[in-house]
């Protein structure tokens, strides 16, 4: 019995232990309860600078530059995407949740590119391997983004495009 | 006999064996290589596969030497480590590295090389690297990367020894050589994609199969070609059912190590618009999809006479139904007492030979057929049998778009039912159409024009409602009252085996390069011309 509703002193008592007539009414109990939370809130209103949570979403929270969010693709200088379609970020995640659909470039130093690609937000589980794998610093994640909304599931498999226009300052687009 | 040690451990093999050969078999692998390929003519221009022989002084190329009594060779020595990484260095010495836009990345021989042997620091820096054409088409079906080459000189050999067509060559020297085709030629012979099979770098790369698929997802299924009676052996590489490509699997006693590229690009037809993917019954706007209980009920009126009793019915067989579908419509039209057809019209499907592998007859099986009592039909059968109180019944056979005699004759039949893969000629004919599962789709077995069984394996599942002819065969008869008893196409060879005479060599199982059958002496009827000589080995 690791863990009890009694508090201390019932583990201390064992199985046979009862609860005083005072606490046995509760109402005792519930008005030192209410006493511990009129407490944290009058204090919270007199020192807002010092309380633990944030006014999310006026106010962000802080986050280092390790923060894996949402999914960004690279540009190459003429707006095109880096990517080369070699599927090494599909092949290597776990979650199965990049597809990506080859094509011949017709540009003389691009030989494969991208037709179509894919992330199914829903099934990323924000492991970073893709970042990892990638051959040509084409996909990162530090678009700082980690809100996850929608209102279907279809919104949630984000295209080429989408992924282009995600950018570093955190803005959900 | 003689016997060599290959790395302190004895070895049997024949004198004047190739060494190369003898060693893989003493080690169970191949040694390093680019150039040596068992059906072409020994190179020696990779210099990868060197070995240390005692009692000669430098190291020596394994491929290029033979096995004597005694030899004592050394493979994993500290020498010959470095000359292999030496070697490897100069292979990758102008080399692209553009393995993310490779298709032959996952299936390189540079790559498992260097990962093997190689594990260098690379000494050229990638500005200094001589460049060569990239992305140049030199054929229908062949890309060419001139930079990705390592000259092993593979498909020059092949287009001059084996298809004897000469179109390719090794162009300029030292740093600057290069393959290419011979100036103002193309590749465009019909075993093309066979450079590609032979090529192990990304040089000759599939423009059919070019950014479709990586190689590590493909999925390999063994198979047989279903293109013409040759039955050449091949892999089919599929991935999430869709077939990808196919290639050719070795086997020396049929294709030796090649298929022809019509062949290889027959997968495409599974996947065409025009596949039954749902059954559909004839009504006046045309073709109607319906449910399989639908399709049956429809069956069943069109058997039924006007007074209500049972019609009569007539089978085709097709050369392109495995032997265990032509069983089972054997078996079919002897319980219900149906006449036998025969499984195409004489000539219909003959193409024209090469002196390599295709066979004039374009289909898979007709041997099969035949020696499964099968002959062929001409129009005066299907005519003899025409009258407006017979059902035709049809296993994937398309004959109506070879003879328009045919056409009018199916008019003069009380039905038509058609099993099959596609919309085709025959299909638009029908009353029923009922979907049936590919040879790509199905496990079975085809029989070549030399009498050859080799088994057929399901790689891809086929359309959703598609179902095995086999068992589509024992639900029609179980419209008409009777009970088969069959399942799968398993059932039926067990039962082949077991009834049927010259076909006792598939009861001990067939291996990976197919079973030769006993040969028939009755002399049942076949084609006038029985194909051409095939087997290109």
């Amino acid at each position: 019995m690791a863990y009890s509703v009694h508090g201390p002193k019932a583990v201390s008592g064992g199985a046979g232990a009862r609860l005083r007539r005072g606490e046995a009414f509760y109402l005792v109990e519930i008005v030192r309860g209410m006493a511990i939370t009129m407490r944290h809130l009058l204090y919270n209103m007199f020192h807002s600078s010092t309380m633990p949570t944030l006014e999310y979403p006026d106010e962000r929270p802080e986050h280092g530059p390790w923060l894996r969010g949402r999914h960004r693709l690279m540009k190459r200088e003429d707006g095109s995407p880096r990517c080369v379609a070699c599927q090494m970020c599909a092949t290597i995640c776990p979650a199965d949740c990049i597809s990506i659909l080859a094509q011949d470039d017709d540009r003389p130093d691009v030989e494969k590119s991208p037709e179509s690609f894919e992330i199914n937000l829903l099934r990323c589980v924000y492991c970073g391997m893709c970042v990892e794998a990638c051959p040509c610093d084409a996909i990162r994640m530090d678009t700082g983004i980690f809100e996850l909304a929608a209102d279907s599931r279809e919104a949630f498999i984000v295209d080429r495009e989408f992924l282009l226009n995600n950018t570093t300052d955190g803005v959900n687009r | 006999m003689a016997k060599i040690i290959v790395d302190g451990k004895e070895h049997e093999c024949e004198e004047g064996q190739n060494l190369f050969q003898a060693i893989k078999a003493a080690k169970g692998r191949p040694l390093p290589h680019f150039c040596y390929h068992p059906a072409l003519p020994v190179a020696g221009v990779c210099r990868m596969c060197q070995v240390e022989i005692e009692g000669v002084p430098r190291p020596v190329i394994a491929c290029n030497a033979q096995v004597k009594d005694g030899m004592e060779v050394r493979t994993e020595t500290d020498r010959i480590a470095d000359v292999v990484q030496q070697i490897l260095n100069f292979h990758l010495l102008h080399h692209p590295v553009d393995c993310p836009v490779c298709d032959q990345a996952g299936e390189c021989a540079l790559q498992d090389q260097y990962m093997n042997y190689g594990l260098y620091e690379a000494s050229v820096d990638v500005e200094d690297k001589i460049h060569k054409d990239k992305v140049k088409p030199i054929g229908e079906l062949v890309m060419l990367d001139a930079e990705r080459c390592v000259l092993c000189a593979r498909c020059t050999r092949f287009t001059s020894e084996i298809t004897k067509t000469h179109e390719m060559g090794i162009f300029n020297r030292g740093n600057h050589a290069e393959i290419d085709v011979a100036p103002g030629r193309t590749l465009d012979n019909n075993y093309s994609l066979n450079t590609v099979d032979l090529c192990p770098v990304g040089a000759l790369t599939s423009r059919d199969f070019r950014f479709k698929r990586r190689v590590w997802w493909l999925e390999n299924t063994p198979s047989v070609c279903a293109g013409c009676a040759t039955g050449c052996n091949m892999t089919i590489d599929h991935s999430e059912g869709t077939v990808y490509r196919c290639r050719p699997r070795p086997n020396v006693e049929v294709n030796s190590y090649w298929m022809c590229d019509e062949g290889r690009l027959l997968y495409h037809r599974l996947h065409d618009e025009d596949r039954l993917r749902t059954p559909v019954v004839a009504a006046e706007e045309g073709p109607r999809t319906v449910d399989w209980d639908e399709a049956y009920a429809r069956v069943q009126s069109l058997l039924t006479a006007d007074g209500g009793e049972t019609r009569r019915v007539a089978v085709i067989a097709s050369a392109h139904a495995t032997v265990e579908e032509l069983h089972a419509l054997g078996r079919f039209a002897d319980g219900i007492g149906a006449a036998k057809i025969g499984y195409r019209l004489e000539g219909s499907e003959m193409g024209e030979a090469d002196d390599l592998l295709v066979s004039a007859d374009r289909t898979p099986n007709a041997e099969g057929a035949r020696r499964l009592g099968w002959s062929q039909f001409l129009g005066e059968e299907l005519r003899a049998q025409a009258s407006s109180d017979t059902v035709l019944l049809v296993l994937k056979n398309d004959f109506a778009a070879f003879d328009e005699n045919g056409v009018d004759l199916l008019s003069a039949y009380a039905g038509v039912v058609v099993l099959g893969t596609h919309q085709d000629a025959t299909m638009d004919l029908a009353d029923v159409g009922l979907p049936v599962l590919s040879y790509a789709e199905s496990d079975g077995l085809f029989v070549n024009e030399k009498g050859r069984a080799q088994e057929l394996h399901a790689s891809i599942a086929g359309p959703e409602s598609a179902r095995h002819a086999v068992v589509v065969l024992a639900e029609l008869g179980r419209l008409l009252g009777k009970e088969f008893g069959w399942e799968d196409p398993a059932a039926l060879r067990r039962d082949l085996v077991a009834t049927e005479a010259g076909w006792g060599a598939l009861a001990t199982g067939i291996d990976r390069t197919g079973v030769l059958l006993d040969v028939v002496s009755d002399g049942a009827a076949i084609g006038a011309e029985s194909g051409s000589e095939g087997g290109g080995e």
